[in-house]
């Protein structure tokens, strides 16, 4: 079979498996390893950080730019619950470091 | 968000990879295997691919994260997650469309989806393999007899019911978590048969050799969007209602986008190596959809050595995909008309699936009718379905509050502010574009005059009742559990 195969059909074969094959499995590993440590982080801490420090900081922008918006008090919940999870937290779910968690401050 | 109801009653998925199996199990269906593998070996093969990549990548992904965080924040199905965030009104109408078009799609994909019933049934009996078996008399001898498809409607009907009777963690998820790995194991085990069969290199390289003219070829763009848009159910519903149960610490954007959209489609790539290389290993030739499944797929097992068995892995694996989505598309009708009713969820499956049956009659007794439904509601209905989920969540909830509310909470990957533009104007233009573009490819023919209807009635209809009941219905905040109770 193989020698009838051009080079052409293998870039096609292989395109296919790497970008399709290859992400989704990615997606899937990563995404229950995840699921795995948020689960061991809850049992052994009780409550995990919500935020990456990028979505935190989007999180934190939006309120500021949109202080009458009628969704700005599920906004505040939200980000002032990771920030009082991070300061209670000793080990945390996304990569924050303890600069990063000290200079945060919950918001009125 | 701003009608605060308790959610403690709802149910949730038992665990992340029966979210994830939900999610396929959605997804995948017939086209998979009988489309996808001809559409991309008639539009330039490996560019086709690539083409159709892209715009996984750029339209797909990205609404379907918006759909699955919007339903995990709503915590609510269609109608409750659209009233969310258009507000109360006319305009959750927008959310009864997608109800209507969901009804309307499974009216005629549950007789489909019998027809795959009662080609499982004939490999268990190993019909194909029988000697004199002639796979066009048996396919046209079936479609004549309107009692047994209207006996594998019903029987389909019946199973999709049994299966949400009993509610998302004991009927959903313990059946996808079979029926989705064993499809992938059904297809995975043909692929390799077919692969190593003499001759499968012609069938490989009618799929997969790369022409890189095709990509310069509006007609490749148009199927791998029409592939992109359809093959993963965006904005069916589909997605927000199983992101409605998903778990607090759940992510939305990793699972529910990226290995949604990918994982599907990765099962079009495994059927593509499964099914030409067959074809072509037997000098049959290469066509989709009905003939490629029940004419000359059927005259390959015949010749192959343990071919009964390789007919049943087949058409078993094939079943499944089909059944699987059509448990799903009718979960969206099942958890948001007993979230908008009364009605218990026992009494809501029997409801739903009764309409389904009766409605579906027309189909499940005429494949002219089928055709014409499902040419009607391809073209118009589910882009239009589309269209009002991103109408939705794209110009009243606004795409930045769902960002940074719900996508980007518990993420497994960070989505950026570039996410904002394709959910509120690139994904609404494409859908606009393909509308646009299939009544101009079929202008001034009935197919088109009745999709012209379903744009024009559908909205109407979906705005003058839901005005109707949202200014009838005070709300009944805390009054009923939510949809999807075990």
């Amino acid at each position: 079979m193989t020698e009838a195969i051009t080079v052409e059909t293998w870039i096609g074969m292989g395109v296919a498996i790497i970008a399709f094959w290859g992400i989704a499995s990615w997606a899937l590993v990563r995404t229950m390893r995840q699921e795995d440590r948020k689960l061991k982080l809850i049992e052994r801490v009780g409550s995990i950080d919500t935020y990456s420090p990028r979505g935190l900081a989007d999180l934190r922008a939006w309120i500021e730019e949109n202080p009458d918006d009628p969704y700005i008090g599920d906004a505040k919940e939200a980000y002032n619950e990771c920030v009082e999870t991070l300061k209670e937290i000793d080990e945390t779910f996304y990569h924050w470091s303890e600069e990063e968690i000290e200079e945060l401050e919950t918001v009125d | 968000m701003s009608n605060a109801e308790p959610k403690l009653t709802r149910a949730e998925w038992g665990t992340r990879f029966g979210f994830l199996m939900a999610m396929i199990g959605a997804m995948v269906g017939v086209g998979n295997i009988w489309r996808f593998p001809f559409v991309t070996g008639e539009h330039g093969g490996g560019a086709f691919i690539l083409a159709f990549l892209i715009l996984l990548f750029l339209i797909a992904i990205p609404g379907l994260m918006a759909e699955v965080a919007l339903g995990r924040y709503a915590g609510k199905g269609v109608i409750g997650s659209v009233r969310e965030a258009v507000g109360t009104g006319g305009l959750v109408g927008l959310g009864l469309v997608v109800v209507l078009v969901n009804f309307a799609l499974m009216t005629y994909y549950a007789p489909v989806v019998g027809w795959t019933l009662y080609y499982m049934l004939h490999s268990f009996l190993f019909t194909f393999t029988d000697p004199g078996f002639n796979a066009e008399t048996f396919l046209d001898s079936f479609f004549a007899d309107p009692a047994m498809m209207i006996a594998m409607h019903t029987i389909v009907v019946g199973l999709v019911a049994t299966v949400l009777y009993f509610g998302i963690r004991r009927g959903i998820e313990r059946v996808v978590l079979i029926a989705v790995p064993a499809l992938v194991i059904a297809m995975a085990a043909i692929a390799i048969r077919a692969v190593t069969l003499p001759g499968a290199a012609e069938g490989l390289a009618f799929t997969f050799t790369v022409q890189w003219e095709y990509l310069g070829q509006s007609d490749t763009w148009i199927a791998a969007l029409g592939q992109a848009l359809f093959s993963t159910g965006l904005g069916w519903g589909i997605a927000i209602t199983i992101g409605s149960y998903l778990r607090e610490h759940d992510d939305a954007p990793l699972g529910g986008g990226v290995f949604t959209a990918l994982g599907e489609a990765s099962i079009g790539i495994l059927a593509a190596f499964a099914i030409f290389p067959l074809v072509f290993a037997f000098g049959l030739p290469p066509e989709g959809g009905v003939g490629l499944t029940f004419v000359s797929l059927v005259q390959v097992f015949p010749e192959m050595p343990a071919g009964a068995a390789w007919a049943i892995v087949f058409f078993a694996g094939f079943f499944l995909a089909a059944i699987t989505s059509a448990i799903l598309i009718t979960e969206v009708l099942v958890t948001t008309i007993s979230e908008e009713t009364r009605m218990s969820r026992g009494q809501t499956v029997i409801a739903v699936c009764g309409l389904i049956w009766l409605f579906g009659l027309p189909s499940a007794y005429s494949v002219d009718f089928l055709d014409f439904a499902d040419l009607t509601f391809a073209n118009w209905g589910l882009p239009l379905a589309t269209l009002a989920i991103i109408i939705a969540i794209g110009w009243f909830l606004g795409p930045e509050r769902l960002r940074v509310l719900s996508v980007n909470r518990n993420a497994g990957i960070y989505v950026g502010p570039i996410w904002n533009p394709i959910i509120k104007y690139l994904i609404p233009f494409v859908m606009i574009f393909i509308m646009a573009y299939f009544a101009w490819d079929n202008f001034g023919e009935d197919i088109m005059i009745a999709g012209m209807i379903v744009l024009v009635t559908f909205p109407i209809v979906g705005y003058l009742v839901m005005r109707y009941v949202e200014g009838r219905n005070q709300p009944q905040a805390g009054t009923a559990p939510a949809g999807g109770d075990d």
